[in-house]
């Protein structure tokens, strides 16, 4: 079978013996072998023999933005199904399989990809490749299941949403950032979409997404490379390739005014506001530099707005942040919740001033090299255990068309420069730029009289 | 060096790997587990199991102590340039004056609010400029408070020279303290809003009554009493090296790393600790329904329980296999029956916790307001056949198989075989403890689950906390013991009772 592309990095840390500080951080790199399968499948692998585990990742290129109106939540329903059964192994027979064997599994979905991964002891590779082969190739799904699955989402939903202080504001925050359907809707998706899928859409987009040209398999662990290549042919090999799924507009035209909304909460018992900048897809440079800045405004408690809002000022309880990573325009994200008696006005006006900051001034030496050491320090948290680098490699893979990314992002990061960061804040963090949903809790329906402050 | 070594083994994860045969009824066919335990799943026997389990042995830790006291215990692990280190303080929310419940916590809180030689915010950013996680935790009802930082080897001296500064010269200064208090209030506002954090407040509270461990969150009137001198006074008789063991893993030698210990830590003076009294857990009540009224609620959270064993308890190797069947993941049989059978939940669960004093057994999801009636019987129904069968050889096999096969996994994460040599020493668990858990593990029979769980889940003292729209679900639960109804503050509600 022909390899398409196969290369090895020289630079590998696993097993390597310590050096001395003084010589400085050492380099890390995550090596890997690269090869395609006839039938289109992407194989990536890890030969690591530090733990005697294996990790596997299957990622399929389909997310929320292949959804369309009316089917909301369908990418992530369809997850569910694929551990509801294939001609060789029965409903839930997947997991009693792996955690009976000492394993551990999931499978997630965002708006950009779908995977399903385990990590397992080495001796049970055949197994995890024999359990993902066979929902590759044939997924054997019945309206029963789906039915009982439609339900158990619908709880997820609520667990995480409906039945949570503030569930709803980030829904509502994500309608009102994208203009493009691809991004404006929730992953776990609506109710009534959740009722209106049916096995033919179960049917059809198995055939269209999960086909082996779609996906890319990742194998991480104690295993010899070529023993385990031969493997994989043998369990996917012979899964036909189907047409290329049709392309995802994520086209955003430039956001020109501020947009904002309010939500009435009657399970929230304190304000909050949530604001959204959109920013750029991932892996750019702009999206470095804004890491670097989200870093500098809300990481930790060193972090500007945590001593200003939280610390100084005294009115959040508690103030967040992150920049998310797409394929599409991100979002840099700002949270914040309000202290009993603390006006929302002044709230905002105090994260508007912030921005205005680092707008106008560049940032402070430390604050760079906080940024830098923050961003090694998760990068190599992100590479210590075998599953996340299978999940990492997937995710780049799917994403960039390469998932050397995993290697080169910690370089990019390093690289991002004080004006960098002041020429991001100023093009993206702009008032005109800024979606706002702010929290409101409806008045209290308890039939006892007024709310007290903590305690039992 | 004032450095004596106590212990010493080699350490290094190096792994020593065996392939045995799993022990008990398995054979070299995977035997798919069968009958109604597994009402919600298919088993079609198909897949290759291997069905040997990959045994592993952990790696043992080397051990040293200070002259004053502080024992060091290091866990070499040189695949990536990182530590860990916890300062484990044998003094926890066990050791608060009953009349101030949660100074342990509000100690360990405070920590990193101020030294003698460094603000709180220089703290803040010095830690976060070297790319440092630091955390620093006591539960109202833990036997220790733990600090702990993490980060990059490069870093270890200018670390360990913050780490030390925090844990021994904190000043507690005033006006943080006032900070706090304000910042906690709020915080303890915010939670009640949450339904799991009702339904966990609650069940601790009517299994445990007033021992520590029946207080969740710390009393408002604690937090507003809570002084600078109180604080002051509790690090000072608690936070001392003969009361400590410092844990780590990480990219260094015990050679490299002691002469660092001996420099920041070793002239921390001892002092006499306090005995801490464990106080006895009430005894059980009969079943009752505790319904808190959370309004518009769309789930019922559901959390029920006994109390079970200690940490210690003979019963101890029993109990987590009959919990394993019962709820311990995806393949117990609570998920199997209420998320994959009836699709009332995105997940039901059983846990058990154990201390010095005797811990809880419970099971616990959140489901549709409109099925609680059915989740309910389930729970029950799952709870009682514990109770009346014996679980099959497979389901037992099986149970065993995934428990000792997981440590395989654990190799991947040193914090975790750390966390394990922890709990060994805070509760004086042999030194081969470890190493023998596979054996105790498969020496348990379905004798042995079915004896533990007529012991300890007892149906008529289960204790039963509800949290959704009371309106709609009070009458359901009615049907499954007598009920009292609260609002979230757990202030009885009358007027739906």
């Amino acid at each position: 079978m022909p390899i398409r592309k196969s290369f090895r990095l020289i630079l590998v840390i696993l097993g390597l013996a310590a050096t001395v500080a003084a010589q400085g951080p050492k380099p890390i790199k995550v090596e890997f072998t690269d090869v395609r399968l006839e039938n289109g499948l992407r194989v990536i692998l890890v030969e690591d023999h530090g733990a005697p585990v294996v990790s596997l990742c299957v990622t399929y290129n389909v997310g929320s933005r292949n959804e369309r109106p009316g089917r909301t939540g369908f990418a992530h329903l369809f997850e569910h199904m694929m551990f509801q059964g294939s001609e060789n192994v029965g409903k839930g027979e997947h997991f009693l399989l792996i955690f009976n064997n000492g394993g551990t599994m999931n499978g997630t979905t965002n708006e950009e990809r779908t995977n399903y991964f385990q990590t397992v002891p080495a001796n049970q590779l055949d197994l995890v490749l024999f359990l993902e082969a066979d929902r590759m190739r044939s997924l054997d799904v019945s309206q029963q299941n789906l039915d009982n699955q439609r339900q158990v989402v619908q709880e997820e939903r609520r667990l995480g949403l409906d039945n949570q202080p503030y569930g709803r504001s980030r829904e509502k925050l994500q309608e009102l950032l994208y203009d493009n359907f691809a991004y404006k809707h929730s992953v776990i998706g609506s109710m009534e979409d959740l009722n209106a899928a049916t096995l033919d859409d179960v049917r059809e987009f198995f055939r269209i997404y999960y086909a082996p040209n779609n996906a890319v398999l990742t194998l991480v662990g104690a295993f010899r490379t070529q023993e385990a290549l031969a493997k994989i042919r043998k369990y996917f090999g012979g899964i036909p390739r189907q047409p290329d799924p049709p392309p995802v507009d994520v086209t955003e035209p430039e956001q020109t005014a501020e947009r904002r909304a309010t939500v009435e909460d009657p399970l929230a018992r304190l304000p909050r506001v949530d604001i959204a900048f959109k920013t750029v897809p991932g892996n750019t440079p702009d999206f470095y530099a804004l890491q670097v800045l989200a870093n500098v405004l809300h990481g930790g408690q060193s972090s500007r707005l945590y001593q200003k809002l939280v610390r100084e000022k005294e009115l959040v309880t508690s103030i967040s942040g992150f920049m998310d990573e797409k394929r599409a325009p991100g979002g840099f994200y700002i949270t914040a919740t309000l202290r009993p008696g603390a006006r929302i006005e002044e709230v905002e006006a105090v994260i508007a001033e912030e921005i205005e900051r680092v707008r106008r001034e560049p940032i402070a030496d430390w604050e760079l090299m906080k940024a830098k050491n923050t961003a090694r320090r998760a990068f190599i948290s992100s590479i210590a255990s075998s599953l996340s680098r299978a999940i990492l490699l997937g995710q780049y893979a799917v994403y960039y068309g390469d998932p050397n990314v995993i290697n080169t992002r910690l370089e990019r990061i390093m690289a991002v420069t004080k004006e960098d960061v002041q020429r991001v804040a100023e093009r993206y963090l702009r008032p005109t730029n800024r979606t706002v949903v702010i929290t409101i809790p409806k008045a209290a329906l308890l039939p006892t009289s007024g709310q007290e402050e903590g305690g039992r | 060096m004032r450095i004596r070594i106590t212990v010493s083994f080699c350490a290094m994860l190096v792994l020593s790997l065996s392939w045995v045969r799993a022990q008990g009824p398995g054979g070299s066919q995977m035997p798919g587990p069968t009958g109604q335990s597994l009402k919600g799943a298919v088993i079609k026997g198909k897949a290759p199991v291997n069905r040997e389990i990959l045994r592993v042995r952990l790696p043992r830790p080397q051990e040293a102590r200070l002259k004053n006291g502080l024992e060091v215990i290091l866990l070499e692990d040189h695949r990536l340039p990182v530590f860990t280190m916890q300062m484990v303080i044998r003094s926890g929310g066990l050791a608060d004056p009953p009349d101030h419940r949660g100074l342990a916590q509000f100690t360990a809180a405070l920590l990193r609010e101020g030294t003698k030689r460094r603000t709180s915010r220089e703290i803040a950013e010095q830690l976060d400029t070297l790319g440092i996680t630091f955390s620093a935790t006591s539960g109202l009802s833990s036997l220790t408070s733990t600090v702990s930082i993490s980060g990059l080897i490069e870093n270890l001296e200018e670390a360990l020279d913050l780490f030390a500064d925090i844990i021994r010269h904190p000043t507690f200064p005033p006006e943080e303290v006032e900070r706090y208090k304000t910042r906690t209030l709020a915080q303890l506002q915010l939670q009640r809003s949450l339904p799991q954090f009702l339904a966990q407040e609650r069940f601790n509270r009517v299994l445990y009554g007033e021992h520590p461990a029946g207080w969740t969150v710390p009393p408002v009137e604690s937090v507003r009493r809570l002084t600078s001198d109180a604080l002051a006074r509790f690090h000072a008789t608690h936070y001392r090296p003969n009361n400590a063991f410092l844990a780590v893993v990480g990219d260094m030698t015990l050679r490299d790393l002691l002469p660092k210990i001996e420099r920041f830590f070793g002239d921390w003076e001892p002092a006499e600790i306090p005995r801490v009294e464990i106080p006895s857990v009430a005894v059980q009540s009969s079943r009752k329904i505790h319904l808190i009224h959370r309004p518009q609620s769309p789930q019922t959270v559901i959390q029920l329980g006994v109390l079970g064993i200690t940490r210690t308890d003979p019963d101890y190797f029993a109990v987590l296999l009959a919990n394993h069947i019962l709820g311990g993941g995806p393949t117990g049989r609570l998920f199997l029956n209420l998320r994959e059978d009836k699709g009332y939940t995105y997940g039901a669960y059983s846990s058990f916790t154990s201390s010095k004093f005797r811990g809880v057994w419970g099971a616990s999801a959140a489901v549709r307001t409109e099925v609680t009636e059915g989740a309910m019987r389930e729970f029950l129904y799952e709870l009682q056949r514990l109770r009346d069968e014996r679980v099959s050889d497979e389901e037992l096999e099986n149970a065993k198989r995934a428990l000792v096969g997981s440590f395989a996994l654990s190799l991947e994460r040193p914090q975790e075989l750390l966390q394990n040599i922890i709990t060994q020493k805070i509760y004086n668990l042999p030194a081969d403890y470890w190493d023998t858990y596979p054996q105790k593990v498969f020496a348990i029979t379905a004798r042995d689950v079915q004896r533990v769980a007529q012991k300890y889940l007892d149906l008529t003292q289960l204790q039963i906390v509800a949290v959704g729209d009371a309106p709609r679900i009070r009458e359901v639960l009615t049907k499954f013991g007598p009920i009292e109804v609260l609002d979230a503050e757990g202030r009885p509600l009358s007027a739906l009772q």
